[in-house]
C-alpha cells in the first residue's frame, strides 16, 4: 500500500516539475516542433534526475517506467500546449494539470503491469 | 590472468558495495515475496551467484547448505555479515561467473539474483554455470532485462550507457541469452511489466 503511493507521489512530482520545467523553457508563439523537442528534452531531464533521487524509496523501475512516459510525452504535451499560448494561467493550475497527468500515467502502468504479471511460460514441469 | 574486463566489473562493484543496500531498499522489499516463492524450488548442492551484501540471504529458505560467490571483495565483506544471520550454512567465496573454480558437474540448482544484467559476456558466463551444473539440475534466476514495449525498450536502452558507468546495463537479452547457453526453458514469470522477470532452466540430460 504504501508503495502504491509512493508511486502516485513520485508520478504526480515528475508531472509538476515537468510542467514547470516546460513553463521556463517554452514562450506562447514559439515554432511548435521546436517546443516539443525542448519540451521532451526538459522533461526526460526532470525523470531522470526525480527517478534517481526517489528511486531507494519507491523502487528503480517503479519509478523510472511511468516517470519516462510522464516526462517524455508529458513534456511534449506540455510545450505544444505553451507554445499556443493556450497554457494554465497560474502556476496551481499548471501544477494540477501536470500532477493530474502525472497519476493517470502511474494509474495507466499499473494496469499494464497487472495484465502482464505473472506466468509467461510454464512447461508444467 | 584477469581478463580486463572481469578487472572493470570487480572495481565497479566494490565502489557500488558502499551505497549498494541504500540504494536497493525499495526494490529489496518490493521484489522480497517473489525472490523467497523462486528459492523454494532450491534442491540439492546449490551455487549462489553474485551475492552482493547478502541482501537476499534473507529469501532463502532456512536449513540450507549452498556456497554464494561475487567478483567483490568489499561485497563479501558486507555478505559475510548477513551470512552469519542466515539460519544454515553459507561459504562465500570470491570469483568470477566466466571463471569458476569447480569441476563440471557438480551442482544441482544455482540460483541467481540481478547478476546477468552486469556479466560483461553473459553467454559465456551461462556456459560456465551449465558446465558446473549436473546434468537434469536447474537455474533459478530473478532478473531484470530489457522491455519488449516500445518506449520503454527504447528509455532502458538509453539509460545502459548511464547506468553501466556505477552498476548494470538495462538492456540485456537474458532469456535469449539463456537459451543461447543450451538450457532448457522450464518457466518465465513477469514480476513487474516484462522487465523484472522469474526464469527458471534445466541442463537436459545428454
Amino acid at each position: 500500500m504504501l508503495f502504491a503511493i509512493g508511486d502516485y507521489l513520485a508520478g504526480i512530482l515528475v508531472g509538476i516539475l515537468t510542467t514547470f520545467a516546460v513553463r521556463l523553457c517554452v514562450a506562447p508563439g514559439m515554432d511548435m516542433v521546436v517546443a516539443m523537442v525542448i519540451g521532451m528534452t526538459a522533461g526526460m531531464v526532470v525523470h531522470v534526475v526525480v527517478g534517481f533521487l526517489l528511486a531507494p524509496f519507491v523502487g528503480m523501475f517503479e519509478t523510472m517506467m511511468p516517470g519516462s512516459v510522464i516526462g517524455m510525452y508529458g513534456g511534449m504535451f506540455f510545450a505544444m500546449r505553451d507554445s499556443m499560448g493556450a497554457g494554465s494561467t497560474t502556476a496551481l493550475s499548471a501544477a494540477i494539470v501536470g500532477g493530474a497527468f502525472g497519476a493517470i500515467v502511474v494509474f495507466a502502468v499499473r494496469t499494464y503491469d497487472r495484465i502482464l504479471h505473472g506466468t509467461v511460460l510454464d512447461t508444467g514441469e | 590472468m584477469v581478463p580486463l574486463d572481469d578487472l572493470a566489473t570487480k572495481r565497479k562493484w566494490d565502489k557500488s558495495s558502499k551505497s549498494f543496500d541504500f540504494l536497493t531498499f525499495a526494490d529489496d522489499r518490493r521484489y522480497g515475496p517473489y525472490k523467497r516463492e523462486l528459492f523454494q524450488k532450491i534442491r540439492g548442492k546449490t551455487l549462489m551467484l553474485a551475492a552482493g551484501t547478502g541482501n537476499d540471504f534473507k529469501f532463502f529458505p532456512p536449513g540450507l547448505d549452498f556456497v554464494a560467490i561475487d567478483i567483490s571483495a568489499k561485497m563479501l565483506e558486507k555478505a559475510a555479515i548477513k551470512a552469519a544471520r542466515y539460519d544454515g550454512k553459507i561459504e562465500l567465496r570470491e570469483m568470477d561467473v566466466c571463471h569458476l573454480d569447480y569441476a563440471d558437474d557438480v551442482f544441482d540448482t544455482i540460483v541467481t539474483v540481478c547478476t546477468f544484467c552486469s556479466v560483461p559476456k553473459p553467454v559465456a558466463g551461462l556456459r560456465e554455470l551449465r558446465r558446473v551444473l549436473k546434468p537434469g539440475g536447474q537455474i533459478l534466476m530473478f532478473e531484470h532485462v530489457r522491455s519488449t514495449i516500445g518506449p520503454f525498450g527504447i528509455l532502458l536502452d538509453l539509460m545502459t550507457a548511464l547506468s553501466r558507468r556505477f552498476g548494470p546495463d538495462m538492456n540485456r537479452d537474458t532469456v535469449g541469452n539463456v537459451q543461447k547457453a543450451g538450457f532448457r526453458l522450464r518457466r518465465i514469470g513477469n514480476v513487474y511489466l516484462d522487465i523484472v522477470k522469474t526464469i527458471e532452466g534445466v541442463k537436459e540430460h545428454a
